[in-house]
C-alpha cells in the first residue's frame, strides 16, 4: 500500500498544519488522524469495490459450483462439469495477434466508446468415450470490470502509473464503463432478508410477523397473522391462510403440549391466548401429522413454482405436496436436513410467540424504518443475482445444444463442448452489458424487475461524481405520501448523512452514506457456529431443547442470522467473550452480536449489506487509543487494520450500536462507556462535509447546499482535458476554499475545488440586489472571477451498411471562387473541423455523408445509386465556440468514430447563478464598475455585494463564521486558522482577537466609503472572504425568444422549448387572467392568430367540414361558408369523426350583417 | 453659463493643497486638503478607471500545444502589466488612421517558447519581447516587480509543448477593461476622528477599544472633551494611498489623474460654452433623449393616449370613432407633426 500516493500521505504527515514531530500528541486533539488512516485502507467508495471484489473472487465461484454439472438425458454416459471459473484482467475485445497490446485502459474505453470488460474463463471436465477429459481456460464470457477493483488495471497503481494511463489519481472508481459511458450501480436499500419483522395493523388491531426468505433458488414471504384472536400462517403458494396449529402439527411429531410449550413456554398469558388455536385444528378435523399434511397439501397452489417438474413426474398426493411445500417453500431459508422439521417448527413457533408478545405489549412491534432492519444491496450482489440467472440460462441452453447434438442418429465425431460454451457464453456478456447499460435488472427466478438501478455517472463536478458513489436509493414508491420512510431515523446516526438528501419527491428516500460507513460483505457461518459452542460452557444446540427449556427465564436463544441456533444461560458472558474473540481477530471484525433483552435473545449477524462503522473501544473508563498508537500511525509503522487487530478499534453495526454506550468526546467518558467516536463530524457525508460550520446553520440550508454543491462548476478531475465528455464545465481559476474542513482534505476537494474565494461585503446596494440577487464587481470579472469554460461533444459514427457501402467524410461545397461556402468554412480537407477554429451557429463541424443506397445487394442489376446524401453534424448553439479537439478512432465494431469537442469561455453575466456553501443561492443582478463600488479605507473593493436580507430568515450563521474565520486567516496569513469543522467549538473570540491585532474590528465589520459620493457609509459593513460556487445554470444556455418560427406538424401550433426555437406558452392560468380581464382581442391574437388559426370550410346544412367550398356530404356548394378556427380544434373534430363520434358545427352570426 | 475657474494665484488660501507623506516605487501616500469631497472622490475615481495605459488586447496564436486554451492564455496575457510610460504619445486604435494597428497606436510583442528539456518549463512575462517600431523604448515592455525580474508566470509547458504567439498591445482605460487599470488599490479616507459624524460608531462596550484608530488619526486634532458638534462642518482633508499596479509609477498616476480630470472638465466646459451661443438646440450631437427638441410648439413630442392634444376624451372623439381609431398612432390627429 505504501507505494500508492492517494493524497492521504500529506494528512498523515506529522508536520501537517504546522505540527512538528516533537509536538506532544493528545488523543483528544489528534484522534482524527485515524480518519485518513481509515480512508487510506477503505477509500471513499470502498463499499462498491469490496462488494464487486467479493463477487468476482468468491461468489462467482460459488454460483458456478452450485450449477456445475450438466448431464444429458439422451446420452446417459455423458457428463460435463465446470470445475473452476476465473475473471481475468480487462482486455480489448477486438484483440488480434498482430496487435501489440491486449490490456486496455479505462480512458481508451471512454474515448473509443468501448466496454471496460475482462474475459471470464472456465475449467471443465467432461467425458468422451468413457474417458475423463480436462480442458482449462475456456473463454466463457466477458464481464464489465469495476474501476479500481481488484481486476482493474488501476488497482494499486501509483500516481506515475495513473498518469501513463491518463487516469486521475483522485478518481474514486467504483463504476463501470459500458460503451464509453460511465455507469454507476446505485446502492439499493431493502428490508433485511431472513429476519422476522413484527408489525401491527392500526385499523384491525391485528398483529403479523413476516419473514422474507431468500435462498439461491427462490425468494418468498411467509406471514404469521393474528386476527380475531386466531393465528394463521400465510404464504404465496397457499390458497388460503392455514391455522397455525395445523402447520405446527404438520411439522412432525409434536404433541399439543409440545406445541403449546414451544410457543408460549411457561407463561400463562400466552398459553391462554394460544389455546383457542387448538380448537381451529380440531374443527378442521386435523389431529395427526398425516391429516395436517393433507390439509396443507390440498391448499397448495398447483403449477406456479414447479411447472417443469409436473410434466415429468406424475401428479403427487396432497401429503407429498404438503411435505414439499413445508420443506422447500415455506420459510425456505431454514433448510431441512434428513426430514428433521424441528428447527422449522421452532422458527414458526418463534414467529407465533413474537406475534403473541406484540399483541400483549404493542411496544414490541418492530420498526421497518430502523436502519438495523435494512440491508444495502451493492453492485456485487446485484451482479451476482444477474450472473446466476444468466449462468443458469447458459447451462440450460448449453444442455439444449448438447441434446440437439446427441439426437442426431449418426454422429460423425464426439461431442466437444468448447465451441458451444464460448458461443452460448456471449449471452451472458450481452445480458450483463444490457442490464448495466439500461439499468433494468430482471431476474426471472425471483420475479424481479427493477428499472433505474444504474445511472450515468454525473461528471458535472468532482463532488457530483463522489456524491453519486455514496448515494442510496430506496425501493419505496416516490408517490406514496408516507412520512415514515422519509423521516430522519435516530438509528441513522453516523451511518447515513442527515443532511444530504434531495428536496421534493425523492426527499428522504434517496440517502447518502456518511464518511466512515462501511457495508459488510457476506461472512461464512460455519466458523461462527463452531465458535458459538466453544466460547462458554453450557451452550447447546437449540435442537436439543423443548419449548419449556427454551422459554425458561434466564435462557437466551442464540440466533444466527435470525434463525434460532443455540441456547445459553449466560448471555452477557457469551457476548463479551464473543466480542473479545472478534477484537483479537479470531472472528471477522464485521460480524455483529447484540443482546435483545425483550425476547431473551442473542443475535449474531454475518450477512451482507449491514451498515457498520468503526469506533474506538473504551474499557474501564479509559480509551484504548493511546498517544503511542497515534505516534505509530504518524511514523507509518501502523495502519488502521493494525488497530483493528490490536483491539483499539472495532466496527459496530446498527444493532450492536444499541448495546453500546458511545461517548462523543473523550471528556464524556464515564465508567460505563464502552466506545468513543473517532470524530463526530463523520456523521456527515462527503458532500455535506464541504460546508464550514454546518452546526451553526439551520438544517435545511445544509441540505440545500448538498444539492447545490453538485452543480458547482470547478475542476472535475486531473484528466479533465483528456476526457471528451458530452458536457463539461470547468472553472478557469478554481481556488481552494479559505475556510476548509477536515472532510474537504479527506475527499481532496482542496485539490479539485469548485469555486472561488470572493471578497464579500454584506450591504444593500443599488436595488438590483433584492430577492437574493448579487452585485458583482466588473473589474473582478475582467480579472477572471467566475470565468468558466464549457466543452461540448459532438459524435459521428461512420457506419457500414450490409451492402458494403460506408458513410464517408468530405464533400465540402465550394462557391464560384473555389472557396468553401460559409457553412463549410471551418472544415479542413478531410471534412472535419479545424482545431482552434471559431464555429458559429449553423456551421458544419463534421461533413459526414451517407450513401443513398443502403439496401441493394449490388448483384446483377440490383444496384442502387452511387450518390451520397449529406448527414453533416452542425453547430446549433446561438453563441459561437472554438473547436477544442477532434478525435478520430475506431469502435469495437471496427467502424470509424469521430468526436469533436467545442469550447466556450464565459465570463459572468447578468442572471448567472452563484451560491455560497450555505444554501444561499442568488443570481447576478447587476455588474458594477469598480470605481462605483464601496471601498474600505485601505482601498479594498469587494468582488460581490450581498444583500443583508439574506440572513435573518435563513439563519446561516455558519456563513458569518466562514467570513470571519476567513478574514482572520487572510489578515494573519495563517492557513491553519481556516478550519470550520462540524461539531467543534468555533474560535470566534480568538479570530476576533486576531482581527484586532491586525487593525480590524473584532466583529469583522469595517468602515466603507461609497465609491459614488466618496462619503462613508453610515454603518460598518461586514466583509471578508466567502467561498462562492458558480452554478451550472447560465443565462446563455437559457436565453430564448421567438417572433416567428417552426410549428409542430400535427397540430400546427408553435413548437415548444428553446432547442426547437419554440414559442412561449400562454397557458391555462394566463388564459384565465385574460378572460377575467376581458382582453378578448388579445386572447384571440394569442390563441388563434399567433398560433394555429386555419381557414376551414363548413357546410351550414350538415355541420361537417367541407373542402374547397364544396360539401362532400351534401354534394353541394350552396351553404358552405368559411370560418377561422384553431387547427387543434379542427384536428379534434376529425379525430372524433374517425372514432365514429359525429361532430357537427352549427354556425350563427354573432353580428348579423345588416342587409 | 457662469463658470469661475479656480484662481490659482493664492494657492495657500484657495487651491487644493497636497502634502506627500510617503512615496516610493509602488505607492504614494498624500493628504489632499483645502478641497471638497466631490473633487477628492472624482480624483480617486479617475485614477482607478480613466487613466490611459497600455495592455495586450489582441493575441494571434500561431502554435499552442500547452494545456491551457487559447483564450485562457490571451486573458492572462492581457492582465500582464506593461510599462505605460509615454502612452500619451500613443493613439487610441480607434482614432488612428491605420488599418487595424500600426506603430502609432500599438506595440507588438512576441512570445515563443518551447520546452525542449525533461523538466516542465515555466514561461514568464520576461519571455514576452516587444518587436517592431515603438513610440519610445520602454512603452509596452512587461513590468517586473519581483526580485528575479521574471515577471508574472504566464503558463507552464511540459516537455515537447510549445507556444508561439504575437500580441498587440493597445492603449485603453480601465472603464473598458480592468487590465488597463494603472492602480491596484486606492486608499481614501477623511475625518479619522469622526468629528463630522458621517458614520455611526457601533460598539459593544467601548468604541475606542474596539475600533483601532486610523493611521491618519495623529494627523488631525482629536475632538476635545465636550466639544460642541459643528453641523455646518464639511470635510476638507483627504488621505490618499495610491498603489501602483506597475504600469505607471504612483506619482504619475496622481498627476495623470489630475490631467485626465482636467481634460474631462475642460471638455464639459467646452460643450457648455458652445451651447450658450445658439440656444438649447445647438449642434450638440452627443447622446440625448429622442424627444429632445422635437416640438417647438411647447408640446414636447410626448402624448398620452388620454390627452389627445385637446380636452376631449379619447373615448368620445368628435367623429364618434372607437378608441382604436383615435390612438396617437392612428389617423385624425391634427396636432401630430
Amino acid at each position: 500500500m505504501g507505494a500508492i500516493d492517494d493524497g492521504f500521505e500529506a494528512l498523515l504527515e506529522p508536520f501537517y498544519n504546522g505540527k512538528k514531530l516533537t509536538d506532544p500528541i493528545s488523543t483528544k486533539e489528534d484522534k482524527y488522524q485515524l480518519l485518513p488512516a481509515f480512508l487510506k485502507v477503505k477509500g471513499l467508495v470502498k463499499q462498491h469495490i469490496d462488494s464487486y471484489n467479493f463477487f468476482v473472487q468468491q461468489e462467482i465461484k460459488d454460483i458456478v459450483k452450485a450449477n456445475r454439472s450438466i448431464r444429458s438425458d439422451q446420452e446417459k454416459d455423458f457428463w460435463l462439469e465446470f470445475t473452476d471459473i476465473r475473471v481475468g484482467t480487462p482486455t480489448r475485445n477486438d484483440y488480434s495477434d498482430f496487435k501489440a497490446r491486449d490490456e486496455v485502459t479505462p480512458m481508451e474505453c471512454r474515448l473509443r466508446d468501448m466496454t471496460y470488460a475482462a474475459p471470464v474463463v472456465v475449467d471443465i471436465t467432461y467425458s468422451r468415450d468413457r474417458k475423463k477429459i480436462v480442458r482449462k481456460d475456456i473463454p466463457l464470457c466477458r464481464i464489465p470490470v469495476m474501476l479500481k477493483s481488484a481486476k482493474c488495471g488501476l488497482s494499486g497503481a501509483n500516481n506515475a502509473q495513473m498518469e501513463i494511463m491518463n487516469e486521475c489519481p483522485l478518481d474514486p472508481g467504483g463504476y463501470f464503463i459500458i460503451n464509453g459511458t460511465e455507469k454507476v450501480i446505485l446502492i439499493q436499500e431493502q428490508l433485511s432478508k431472513n429476519r422476522v419483522i413484527v408489525e401491527a395493523d392500526e385499523k384491525t388491531g391485528g398483529v403479523s410477523a413476516s419473514v422474507t426468505s431468500s435462498t439461491h433458488e427462490r425468494k418468498s414471504k411467509t406471514y404469521v397473522i393474528l386476527k380475531k384472536d386466531r393465528i394463521v400462517l400465510n404464504h404465496n403458494v397457499l390458497v388460503e391462510p392455514i391455522p397455525i396449529v395445523i402447520v405446527l402439527k404438520a411439522l412432525g411429531g409434536l404433541s399439543d403440549y409440545e406445541i403449546m410449550e414451544l410457543v408460549a413456554g411457561g407463561d400463562a398469558r400466552y398459553q391462554d391466548d394460544f389455546l383457542i388455536n387448538f380448537d381451529e385444528a380440531t374443527k378442521a378435523g386435523v389431529f395427526t401429522q398425516q391429516q395436517a399434511l393433507e390439509y396443507v397439501g390440498s391448499r397448495v397452489k398447483m403449477g406456479g413454482p414447479k411447472k417443469g417438474r409436473s410434466m415429468a413426474a406424475p401428479r403427487r398426493s396432497p401429503v407429498e405436496e404438503g411435505l414439499d411445500a413445508l420443506a422447500n417453500l415455506i420459510i425456505a431459508h431454514v433448510t431441512i436436513e434428513e426430514l428433521d422439521f424441528y428447527p422449522k417448527a421452532i422458527y414458526i413457533a418463534m414467529m407465533v410467540r413474537r406475534v403473541l408478545m406484540a399483541s400483549h405489549n404493542p411496544k414490541l412491534v418492530d420498526d421497518r424504518d430502523f436502519v438495523g432492519n435494512k440491508r444495502l444491496e451493492l453492485a456485487g450482489q446485484l451482479l451476482s443475482l444477474l450472473f446466476e440467472d444468466l449462468f443458469k440460462m447458459f447451462v440450460a441452453s448449453l444442455k439444449g445444444n448438447m441434446e440437439y447434438f446427441f439426437k442426431k442418429p449418426n454422429r460423425t465425431s464426439a461431442y466437444d463442448p468448447v465451441g458451444p460454451i464460448s458461443s452460448q457464453g456471449q449471452y451472458i456478456t450481452q445480458g450483463l452489458n444490457r442490464a448495466i447499460q439500461s439499468g433494468n435488472w430482471s431476474v426471472k427466478r425471483f420475479n424481479m424487475n427493477r428499472a433505474g438501478v444504474t445511472h450515468v455517472l454525473s461528471r458535472l463536478s468532482y463532488i457530483a461524481a463522489l456524491g453519486m458513489m455514496t448515494r442510496i436509493s430506496s425501493q419505496f414508491e416516490k408517490t406514496r405520501k408516507v412520512s415514515g420512510p422519509r423521516a430522519l431515523q435516530p438509528s441513522q446516526w453516523g451511518m447515513l448523512c442527515p443532511s444530504d438528501t434531495p428536496e421534493g419527491e425523492a426527499c428522504g428516500l434517496v440517502k447518502n452514506l456518511a464518511l466512515m460507513t462501511h457495508i459488510t460483505t457476506n461472512a461464512e457461518e460455519e466458523p461462527v457456529k463452531n465458535w458459538i459452542f466453544s466460547l462458554v460452557p453450557g451452550v447447546e444446540p437449540i435442537r436439543m431443547f423443548t419449548g419449556t427449556e427454551m422459554h425458561r427465564a434466564g435462557s437466551y436463544i442464540i440466533h444466527l442470522n435470525g434463525t434460532p441456533f443455540a441456547l445459553t444461560r449466560h448471555p452477557k458472558q457469551f457476548a463479551s467473550k464473543f466480542k473479545t474473540m472478534r477484537r483479537r481477530g479470531h472472528i471477522s471484525p464485521f460480524i455483529g452480536i447484540h443482546i435483545n433483552e425483550h425476547f431473551s435473545a442473542i443475535h449474531i449477524a454475518t450477512d451482507e449489506g449491514r451498515i457498520c462503522r468503526p469506533y474506538i473501544i473504551v474499557k474501564d473508563g479509559k480509551s484504548k487509543l493511546k498517544p503511542e498508537h497515534l505516534r505509530l500511525l504518524q511514523l507509518k509503522k501502523a495502519t488502521f487494520d493494525d488497530f483493528l487487530k490490536r483491539g483499539v478499534i472495532e466496527y459496530l453495526d446498527v444493532n450492536e450500536e444499541n448495546d453500546a454506550l458511545i461517548a462523543i468526546r473523550e471528556e464524556d467518558i464515564n465508567h460505563s462507556t464502552t466506545h468513543m467516536e473517532i470524530e463526530p463530524f463523520t456523521i456527515l457525508g462527503a458532500v455535506a462535509g464541504l460546508i464550514p460550520f454546518p452546526h451553526h446553520n439551520q438544517s435545511p440550508r445544509n441540505t440545500y447546499q448538498c444539492a447545490m454543491g453538485k452543480q458547482a462548476i470547478g475542476a472535475i478531475a486531473h484528466n479533465q482535458f483528456n476526457r471528451i465528455d458530452t458536457l463539461l464545465y470547468t472553472l478557469v481559476y478554481p481556488q481552494r476554499p479559505m475556510v476548509i474542513t477536515k472532510t474537504i482534505q479527506l475527499i481532496h476537494y482542496d485539490k479539485l475545488p469548485a469555486g472561488q474565494n470572493a471578497t464579500v461585503v454584506v450591504m444593500s446596494y443599488s436595488g438590483y440586489d433584492i430577492e437574493d440577487a448579487l452585485v458583482l464587481n466588473k473589474a473582478s470579472c475582467d480579472r477572471g472571477f467566475g470565468r468558466c469554460q464549457v466543452f461540448r461533444k459532438y459524435t459521428a459514427e461512420l457506419q457500414q451498411y450490409p451492402n458494403g457501402r460506408k458513410d464517408r467524410l468530405g464533400g465540402i461545397q465550394k462557391d464560384e471562387d473555389g472557396r468553401p461556402i460559409t457553412k463549410h468554412s471551418c472544415l479542413d480537407k478531410d471534412g472535419l473541423a479545424v482545431v482552434g477554429y471559431r464555429v458559429h451557429s449553423g456551421e458544419t463541424m463534421v461533413m459526414k455523408e451517407t450513401p443513398i443506397d443502403q439496401t441493394s445487394t449490388g448483384i446483377g442489376s440490383d444496384r442502387g445509386s452511387d450518390d451520397f446524401r449529406p448527414a453533416a453534424i452542425n453547430y446549433r448553439i446561438p453563441d459561437p465556440a472554438y473547436i477544442d479537439k477532434v478525435m478520430v478512432s475506431n469502435t469495437e465494431k471496427n467502424t470509424a468514430i469521430v468526436k469533436v469537442q467545442t469550447r466556450q469561455t464565459r465570463r459572468p453575466e447578468l442572471g448567472d447563478k452563484f451560491s455560497s456553501r450555505h444554501g444561499q443561492k442568488g443570481v447576478v443582478g447587476i455588474i458594477v464598475d469598480q470605481e462605483d463600488m464601496p471601498f474600505s479605507d485601505s482601498g479594498l473593493v469587494p468582488d460581490i455585494i450581498m444583500n443583508p436580507h439574506g440572513f435573518p430568515s435563513r439563519m446561516t450563521v455558519g456563513k458569518l463564521f466562514e467570513c470571519l474565520t476567513g478574514k482572520a486567516s487572510v489578515v494573519a496569513g495563517r492557513r491553519d486558522y481556516g478550519f470550520g469543522d462540524a461539531f467543534r467549538s468555533h474560535p470566534v473570540e480568538e479570530m476576533g482577537k486576531v482581527l484586532i491585532d491586525h487593525g480590524f474590528s473584532w466583529e469583522g465589520k469595517d468602515y466603507f466609503t461609497s465609491g459614488i459620493t466618496g462619503e462613508p457609509h453610515e454603518a460598518y459593513l461586514f466583509n471578508g472572504p466567502i467561498y462562492y460556487q458558480r452554478l451550472k445554470h447560465m443565462v446563455q444556455d437559457k436565453m430564448h425568444s421567438r417572433s416567428r418560427g417552426p410549428r409542430a406538424i400535427l397540430t400546427r401550433q408553435p413548437t415548444e422549448g428553446r432547442s426547437r426555437d419554440g414559442g412561449l406558452r400562454l397557458g391555462e392560468m394566463e388564459r384565465d387572467c385574460l378572460i377575467a380581464y376581458g382582453a378578448s382581442q388579445l386572447l384571440l391574437e394569442r390563441l388563434m392568430i399567433s398560433s394555429d388559426g386555419t381557414q376551414v370550410d363548413i357546410c351550414e346544412r350538415c355541420g361537417l367540414l367541407g373542402y374547397k367550398g364544396y360539401c362532400q356530404t351534401c354534394k353541394s356548394t350552396s351553404q358552405v361558408t368559411q370560418m377561422t378556427m384553431p387547427y387543434g380544434a379542427k384536428l379534434l373534430v376529425q379525430e372524433l369523426i374517425s372514432m365514429n363520434v359525429g361532430v357537427r358545427m352549427q354556425l350563427e352570426d354573432k353580428f348579423p350583417h345588416p342587409r | 453659463m457662469d463658470y469661475d475657474p479656480m484662481v490659482m494665484d493664492d494657492a495657500e488660501a484657495l487651491g487644493p493643497v497636497v502634502k506627500i507623506s510617503q512615496a516610493d516605487s509602488v505607492r504614494v501616500k498624500y493628504e489632499l486638503s483645502n478641497s471638497d469631497i466631490a473633487f477628492a472622490n472624482s480624483l480617486r475615481r479617475v485614477m482607478l478607471a480613466e487613466i490611459p495605459t497600455i495592455a495586450i488586447d489582441l493575441v494571434e496564436i500561431e502554435e499552442n500545444s500547452s494545456v491551457l486554451a487559447d483564450e485562457f492564455i490571451a486573458h492572462r496575457l492581457g492582465l500582464i502589466p506593461l510599462n505605460a510610460e509615454g502612452v500619451e504619445n500613443l493613439l487610441y486604435a480607434r482614432e488612428c488612421d491605420c488599418d487595424g494597428c500600426c506603430e502609432h497606436c500599438s506595440v507588438k510583442l512576441m512570445l515563443h517558447a518551447k520546452c525542449t528539456g525533461d523538466e516542465n518549463m515555466h514561461v514568464f512575462a520576461r519571455d514576452l519581447v516587444p518587436v517592431g517600431e515603438r513610440v519610445n523604448q520602454v512603452l509596452g515592455t512587461p513590468v517586473f516587480s519581483d526580485a528575479e525580474g521574471l515577471g508574472p508566470l504566464i503558463l507552464k509547458l511540459r516537455p515537447g509543448q510549445e507556444v508561439k504567439l504575437e500580441c498587440i498591445a493597445k492603449k485603453g482605460i480601465a472603464k473598458e477593461h480592468a487590465k488597463w487599470a494603472p492602480s491596484a488599490a486606492i486608499g481614501f479616507e477623511y475625518d479619522p476622528h469622526n468629528k463630522l459624524r458621517h458614520i455611526d460608531l457601533w460598539y459593544e462596550t467601548d468604541a475606542k477599544a474596539e475600533w483601532p484608530p486610523s493611521e491618519y488619526a495623529s494627523w488631525e486634532e482629536p475632538p476635545q472633551e465636550g466639544e460642541p458638534f459643528d453641523y455646518d462642518a464639511v470635510p476638507n482633508r483627504f488621505y490618499f494611498n495610491v498603489e501602483s499596479a506597475g504600469s505607471l509609477p504612483p506619482d504619475t498616476i496622481v498627476s495623470e489623474g489630475i490631467k485626465v480630470l482636467q481634460q474631462k472638465l475642460a471638455g464639459l466646459i467646452h460643450e457648455l460654452a458652445e451651447g450658450e451661443g445658439d440656444g438649447m438646440n445647438g449642434d450638440y450631437n452627443g447622446p440625448r433623449s429622442p424627444e429632445y427638441g422635437t416640438g417647438a410648439d411647447g408640446f414636447g413630442g410626448y402624448t398620452t393616449p388620454f390627452g389627445n392634444g385637446g380636452n376631449q376624451s379619447s373615448w368620445g372623439g368628435a367623429g364618434g370613432t372607437t378608441p382604436y381609431g383615435t390612438t396617437p398612432y392612428g389617423a385624425g390627429q391634427s396636432n401630430w407633426s
